[in-house]
């Protein structure tokens, strides 16, 4: 049985299993270690900054301080860009999964005159550098007076290739023809197989794209940087590089530092926190569509 | 199946026939992927064959950005850095994420899903927070790890010295991306259906040699998925060189990537339509290497 | 229709641009035009600034002119507040109409056809105010491109304790700098007189002290002079003190880079009248430590200065409102009260002849530089400024080039002197390239 083959075996499991676990702890120290330098930074004073060891706390412990600075300053402006991204995140990735889910389950399930070609763009837009793209979008958005609006962030960010790719694997994973010929002979109308029937099978593949897109929404910096004016419109990554680019050129006065860790530590905190709640639901998407990629 | 299946509806719901339903349902997608990345590619594209200069103004050029391009070296340079900063990148970071993506799938470690996902939070790190982060650590003469070297007396260790730069951004890439293709390789291995039984008699040495004999073949092809995205993403590499570029002045500079190469043209030096043409033949060396490898790896499967 | 919806005359953009334009202007009118309905005159001004205080000066202007309404929006410092003013420019929209400038921009965005002439709205009736060379750099003629807002004159910030303990006089000279850098370093390892860190406005102003005037331009003609005979000798002197490993050369603006003068790696900063202030709100340890001095002079017995940084206040030829524009910048660069504020709660170095002689703002004496009245040593080099240097016309890419080039020199590809012939060959490139004729 194997519980006896296993008690046989216990020792040497149970030492390979202790090295195993070391390893990946000390890959763990390796992932930690920064974060811990924006959990201290965040605690101290400025002068203790730059006076005590980077990696522990110092005597000092100022975090309630930075906070109260990071809420107040220029009228509590980071709490509007705290809120400005996650409208931005949210309504993005909601808006681009499920564009793309809808894109993938076409792609999976359908054959239709011009799919080669039409997946063949979307794969081969994944190769196009960003930095081709910024200056027409915003010439573009300039034209139609959508500049420093929300929707000059929104609407480009509407757009992920790789959700599509994503979803086409997971589509052709989880949802046999089968299923979809079964409805059809009931009677069922295409868009209500997909509603009903489809979707539901879908959610892990779904959420996995959702997150995706996300978090690739939460840390955009570039189109933002580039489409927006107005700081009231910001999201944190641009507003934060510019408190930063202020505390480094010396000219910041009230804005140090410090402030700019706390800032750090509290827009990374809320992704962290969504992985940590939304895990269990989530990772079947990706191995599906990388095993039928 | 054949035909519709209107006619055999007893409700008077609209229904839509097979052949037009994938259009509606590609329809949000493509509207949005034509607005927002073909009409901005042509845009860019007609950018590309003008040239706008100070005196002057605008005036076709046909092909002489693009001639300019193919023969500058600042960008084939860029290229070069590139190609150096992926064949090092690439393989330690895809290297990690498949050994502890084995060592998680064998199931003989302890606190498994707390390593997966403490693994994976450094990529809902931004950019720019986590170059802040590490342009701190390697602080040559303040940041931490000096200062552990100070204390025991060893020669500080120099992060942004001509030789070590590469390396340097390298490491935060692989600190951002190991976890995410981690996770990828974690799922595919999941989805292999195995005999629950005989893993369970297996102590951990074979376990992992199980895994890695017999289940990383079945994962070949989500490994070649996740080097072609990595090699166009490091192709396409800007912000972490970028943000670093006043922190190591002496060794990354304007055209150290063509990304920032492209911006630089673009946003400093007035060169929009040279910046352009500069994208579009970036684009064509990223295709032209994904489909050298994709090439490879299939003469490689045909042996 | 409002006044403020006519549209500015198009000097660049596209028919179809301008048409879109009025369309959206059209679509926003009913909304903006029920909002000021009872206040006919009632003006809108926007104004981008990165200097802190910029929000309390325009609502002081708003309490002096009630019809006027200013919204300041920071949108970057330095760097990407010029990437967003030339991204307006491309897109031939989005200008606001008046913009913190720098004294060596202008001539980049004069090139662009975008800056406004004030002095035709009556900005010449405030030129006496201004110190000569401030005022020369931001006109032509009649023509003002930009009312002046602060300066800074060079000088010499040093570490009195270290001077003292090692024995070095304030040098005088740019050879006696060397001499005592380079004795220094030897007989402390690791420890510099200064730090070689290269900021491209920072080796400009040097460089005009030197009396290099790299660039002439007359309407489409240059005239480039990045590595002459002066350049040449400038940079042989710093390659001088970088190979005697007498200067240290970490990046500047970076928290190591402050650390350093305040644990004395660094015992001085050749830096503008702005320094001060800077330097005395980073510091932490070296309090009262600090003194100020004159530039080194590359004569015995000259007095020569140069000016790094500091901005005006400039308007956009797109501003429906030029004449609002131009009193705002007016009152925000030549009254009184503002630049007393500036000086006195910012810091700025003045720009007003009243107040950079005015005994009782410029004898104030500060702690941190050991009760030294250290704003009568710039105040004097403010006087010393020769105003013939100019900017190029593409000034943001001449300072790229430098940047790149002459830092890698410092980390070991080719001289400084070497790095000067590389930027001098594609700036020429580039301007030929443009359409300049180089002379």
């Amino acid at each position: 049985m194997s519980i006896a083959g296993k008690s046989q075996k216990s020792a040497k499991f149970r030492c390979n299993r202790l090295l195993l676990t070391a390893v990946l702890g000390l890959y763990f120290i390796y992932t930690f270690i920064p974060i811990f330098y924006v959990i201290t930074a965040s605690t101290k004073t400025n002068p203790d900054l730059f006076n005590t060891f980077g990696l522990w706390f110092s005597n000092d412990f100022h975090l309630w301080q930075n906070l109260r600075d990071l809420f107040t300053l220029y009228d509590g402006i980071f709490l509007k860009w705290l809120r400005n991204t996650f409208v931005y995140a949210t309504v993005s990735a909601v808006g681009s999964t499920v564009f793309a889910t809808l894109a993938g389950y076409a792609f999976a399930k359908y054959d239709f005159a011009g799919k080669k070609f039409f997946y063949a763009l979307v794969l081969g837009a994944v190769m196009i550098p960003q930095t081709a793209l910024v200056i027409p979008i915003f010439l573009l958005l300039s034209e139609v007076g959508l500049l420093n609006t929300a929707w000059a962030v929104i609407l480009p960010s509407l757009v992920f290739p790789t959700g599509v790719f994503l979803m086409r694997a997971y589509v052709d994973d989880a949802i046999s023809n089968e299923i979809i010929d079964a409805g059809r002979v009931d009677g069922a109308g295409e868009f209500h197989i997909f509603s009903k029937l489809a979707f539901r099978m879908l959610m892990p593949g779904f959420t996995t794209v959702f997150i995706l897109a996300f978090v690739a929404n939460w840390n955009n910096y570039f189109l933002p940087l580039v489409v927006l004016n107005s700081p009231e419109n910001f999201p944190v990554t641009v507003g934060l590089a510019n408190w930063y680019a202020t505390a480094v050129g010396g000219t910041g006065g009230v804005l140090l530092y410090t402030v700019v860790m706390a800032g750090s530590l509290v827009s990374i905190l809320p992704v962290i926190i969504a992985f940590l709640i939304m895990q269990r639901f989530w990772q079947g998407g990706l191995g599906a569509g990388g095993v039928k990629a | 199946m054949s035909g519709t299946v209107t006619k055999r509806r007893p409700k008077s719901r609209v229904i839509i026939s097979k052949k037009i339903a994938p259009y509606i349902f590609l329809l949000p997608f493509l509207l949005f992927f034509f607005a927002f990345l073909i009409v901005p590619l042509l845009y860019a594209f007609d950018l590309s064959v003008y040239k706008k200069t100070l005196v002057g103004g605008t005036r076709f050029v046909g092909g002489e950005n693009y001639v300019k391009a193919f023969t500058d070296p600042k960008f084939w340079d860029g290229v070069l850095t590139l190609f150096k900063f992926g064949l090092m990148q690439i393989p330690i970071m895809l290297g990690l994420a498949l050994l502890f993506a084995l060592i998680l799938d064998s199931g003989i470690v302890y606190a498994k899903s707390f390593f997966r996902v403490s693994f994976f939070i450094p990529y809902a790190v931004p950019a720019v927070i986590a170059t802040l982060m590490w342009g701190y650590l390697y602080g040559p003469a303040y940041g931490p790890l000096t200062q552990v070297a100070d204390a025991l007396s060893l020669p500080r260790p120099e992060f942004f010295s001509a030789g070590a730069i590469l390396p340097s951004i390298a490491n935060i890439a692989v600190w951002e991306y190991m976890g995410y293709n981690m996770i990828i390789y974690v799922a595919a291995l999941q989805s292999i259906p195995q005999d629950l039984e005989e893993a369970s008699m297996m102590d951990g040495a074979s376990a992992f040699a199980y895994a890695a004999k017999i289940k990383l073949p079945m994962i070949v092809p989500t490994i070649i998925v996740t080097i072609i995205f990595s090699i166009i993403g490091t192709l396409q590499l800007f912000a972490e060189p970028y943000l670093m570029i006043n922190l190591a002045r002496n060794v990354i500079n304007t055209s150290y990537t063509p990304n920032i190469y492209a911006y630089t043209l673009a946003f400093t030096a007035q060169q929009i339509n040279y910046s352009a043409a500069i994208s579009f033949v970036l684009g064509g060396v990223v295709a032209v290497v994904s489909y050298v490898f994709m090439l490879a790896v299939n003469r490689g499967d045909d042996k | 229709m409002d006044k403020k919806f006519e549209l500015p005359p198009m000097t660049f953009g596209l028919g179809r641009r301008q048409f879109l334009k009025t369309a959206a202007a059209g679509a926003a009118m009913p909304l903006l035009g029920g909002l000021h309905a009872f206040g006919q005159d009632a003006v809108n001004l926007t104004f981008w600034a990165w200097a802190p205080g910029s929000d309390l000066m325009a609502k002081e202007f708003e309490k002096k002119f009630p019809n006027v309404k200013v919204k300041v929006e920071n949108v970057g410092q330095g760097g990407p507040h010029y990437v967003k003013l030339r991204n307006a420019i491309t897109a031939g929209t989005g200008l606001p109409d008046v913009a913190q400038m720098e004294f060596n921009s202008i001539s980049s965005f004069k090139a662009l056809n975008v800056l406004a002439d004030m002095g035709a709205h009556g900005a010449n009736s405030v030129k006496d105010k201004f110190i000569d060379w401030t005022w020369k750099s931001v006109s032509d003629g009649d023509k003002v491109y930009g009312i002046p807002w602060d300066s800074g004159p060079m000088g010499l910030l040093y570490r009195a304790d270290i001077y003292e303990a090692n024995k070095i006089a304030v040098p005088e000279t740019w050879d006696e700098f060397a001499e005592a850098s380079k004795k220094y370093s030897a007989a402390n390892p690791g420890k510099f007189l200064t730090n070689f860190g290269i900021d491209p406005g920072w080796i400009g102003a040097v460089l005009w002290q030197a009396g290099a005037r790299p660039f002439k331009v007359d309407g489409t003609n240059i005239k480039i002079a990045l590595n002459d005979e002066i350049a040449k000798k400038w940079a042989n002197y710093w390659q001088g003190l970088l190979d005697a490993k007498a200067v240290n050369t970490m990046p500047m603006w970076t928290a190591e880079w402050f650390a350093a003068f305040d644990d004395g790696t660094n015992a001085s900063w050749l830096t503008a009248a702005w320094g001060p202030a800077v330097m005395s709100g980073s510091m932490k340890n070296s309090v009262g430590k600090w003194r100020a001095a004159g530039i080194p002079q590359w004569n015995k017995g000259e007095n020569i200065s140069s000016n790094w940084g500091g901005s005006t206040f400039a308007a956009f030829t797109t501003s429906p409102h030029p004449k609002e524009a131009t009193e705002f910048a007016m009152f925000m660069g030549g009254d009184p009260a503002s630049g007393r504020y500036w000086n006195e709660k910012q810091f700025f170095f003045p720009v007003l002849k009243d107040l950079a002689a005015d005994a009782g703002l410029m004898g104030i004496k500060y702690d941190f530089y050991g009760g030294q009245a250290v704003n009568e040593v710039f105040a004097k080099a403010a006087n010393e400024v020769d105003p013939s240097y100019e900017f190029a016309p593409f000034q943001d890419y001449v300072n790229t080039l430098l940047q790149d080039e002459l830092n890698a020199a410092v980390g070991g590809k080719g001289t400084l002197a070497e790095a000067f012939d590389r930027v001098q060959a594609t700036v020429t490139a580039y301007a030929a390239d443009q359409g300049y004729t180089v002379t």
